[in-house]
């Protein structure tokens, strides 16, 4: 359903990254992880055709991002960063704008999100908060009934309330009736409750392009403590990532236990408390990533 | 349908605006002509229409930088809402093409613009009737002519402004255009711009797309 191939990017002369290579299968919802300046916000950009990228392309429904046809946008639902909307409208006036443009609109779902609310019909969305302008633009999604939705940062400015809101909403809507979601967030335990696919970014390319079920099955933190704080485990190549505070070490990868026992065996690397830590989404994506 | 909620959703946004713009206008001309009324009957009409004539007199010189305030009010009114957290990235995402979208939009502030300005140029043209000869009148049409235009190009100009996503361009635009929007208030002259009033439409004419250049750029990302 979206296929980037060869994206190549930079701001300036600040290579964003290159070479970017993804798919995202029909039906899946895939999340778009990465630290701040990864290139998350740039690929929504160029998916949705306002960035045109220094080389490469981006295909969804088989046509070029940067030349969409009107009949393959109204079957993309787009967020933008901050949920924003006409904010000079009232729901009233937006419902009525949008259904002139998608001839299969369904009002139902907007109005019943918007009767979760505790607005009027005649409130306009610049005096709404972020969590109810969240809804509203949800709401437009899914009376818009897209094959595709393309969610820019759905956690920013959400209370947490609204944020379980609209993870459950979304990921209920998306199972029931065979959605594609591409989404990025920062907020890691947000994209654990709704994605099934992640590709992470980390500065200039791709870190890991698999489902969630997958990454946390193979991926591994195991933790211990040194007898010798001078030893070098960053020579080995099963080591993702390391972090070592004096003679604790947190060590990351996707190879076994008794493979990195061998390892430390094999290197005379005495250690104490040697133990796998259990990790949730966000924890596996640090271990990933790295903290800095 | 599309064409109506686009008109439906521009009319939300200057509605006030034009509203407020087109009823100050009428004011305006109503005050003109009362200040004309009074110097009939304080100076005689003979006199009046003396220093019209052959002083040089322009009775309508108030009227001056109306239009282009109409032009400035409408198209920030209407433009200004679309770049706030870049907002234009909805408009551009509907499904149309574009740059036809940006027509449609720039149609409906350019009719509404028209509609304020034929409104004017009517009530301007009716009461100038009362006072003065067919000729005189039409000297005056003429002379008031390319302050309309330049309603019309301020119009044009603050949307390709407006738009555009890089500040220094925007900075760029904004001199060319105020110093662009002078060649409309050049000659002080009584129908000096009957020549000119062809060409200047013409050239207000193709003004008229410039705003499609920002939208292409913002569409690729420049910054």
């Amino acid at each position: 359903m979206i296929e980037c191939n060869n994206l190549t990017h930079y701001y300036g002369r600040k290579l964003v990254y290159e070479n970017l290579n993804f798919h995202v299968r029909e039906g899946s919802i895939l999340g778009l992880l990465g630290k701040n300046g990864t290139g998350k916000t740039t690929t929504i950009n160029i998916l949705n055709g306002f960035l045109q990228p220094r080389n490469g392309e981006c295909l969804i429904f088989g046509e070029n991002t940067q030349h969409l046809s009107p009949q393959t946008k109204a079957k993309i639902g787009f967020l933008i960063e901050g949920h924003i909307q006409y904010s000079f409208m009232n729901i009233r006036q937006i419902e009525k704008f949008y259904s002139g443009f998608y001839p299969n609109w369904k009002p139902a779902p907007f109005w019943e999100l918007m009767s979760k609310l505790n607005v009027t019909p005649m409130q306009k969305i610049s005096t709404m908060s972020c969590g109810q302008r969240s809804q509203v633009a949800l709401g437009l999604i899914l009376a818009q009934d897209p094959d595709l939705l393309i969610l820019d940062d759905f956690s920013m400015g959400l209370d947490p309330g609204y944020r379980r809101l609209f993870i459950d909403y979304l990921r209920e809507y998306a199972k029931a009736e065979n959605k594609t979601i591409f989404t990025t967030s920062h907020i890691i335990q947000d994209m654990e409750r709704l994605i099934d696919d992640m590709l992470v970014l980390d500065f200039n390319g791709v870190l890991a392009q698999t489902s969630v079920n997958e990454f946390m099955g193979s991926f591994k933190r195991f933790d211990f403590v040194l007898e010798n704080d001078k030893a070098d485990l960053k020579k080995a190549s099963f080591v993702v990532n390391l972090d070592k505070v004096k003679n604790k070490v947190e060590l990351y990868t996707y190879s076994s236990e008794s493979i990195v026992k061998k390892y430390l065996d094999d290197n005379n690397i005495k250690v104490s408390n040697f133990a796998q830590v259990k990790m949730e989404l966000e924890d596996a994506f640090i271990g990933l990533t790295g903290k800095y | 349908m599309m064409w109506k909620s686009i008109v439906y959703k521009e009319w939300l946004k200057i509605r006030w605006f034009f509203v407020g713009y087109t009823l100050l206008g009428i004011l305006g001309i109503g005050y003109l002509f009362l200040t004309v009324k009074h110097s009939f009957a304080f100076n005689g009409g003979k006199n009046t229409w003396n220093i019209v004539l052959f002083l040089g007199h322009q009775f309508f010189s108030p009227l001056k930088y109306v239009p282009l305030a109409g032009g400035l009010t409408i198209a920030i009114a209407q433009y200004f809402p679309e770049t706030v957290n870049k907002r234009i990235k909805l408009t551009f995402h509907l499904p149309l093409g574009e740059n036809k979208i940006l027509l449609m939009m720039h149609a409906f502030g350019s009719i509404s613009l028209l509609l304020s300005f034929l409104i004017f140029f009517g009530l301007f043209t009716g009461f100038s009737l009362i006072y003065f000869p067919v000729q005189m009148v039409a000297d005056s049409l003429i002379s008031i002519f390319p302050w309309f235009l330049a309603g019309f190009s301020a119009y044009f100009l603050v949307a390709l402004i407006v738009l555009e996503p890089a500040w220094k361009f925007r900075l760029f635009y904004s001199l060319v255009g105020g110093f662009f929007l002078t060649i409309y208030y050049t000659s002080a002259v009584t129908a000096a711009y009957g020549p000119a009033n062809t060409g200047l439409f013409v050239l207000t004419a193709f003004l008229s797309i410039a705003l499609l250049f920002s939208a292409h750029r913002f569409r690729k990302g420049e910054m």
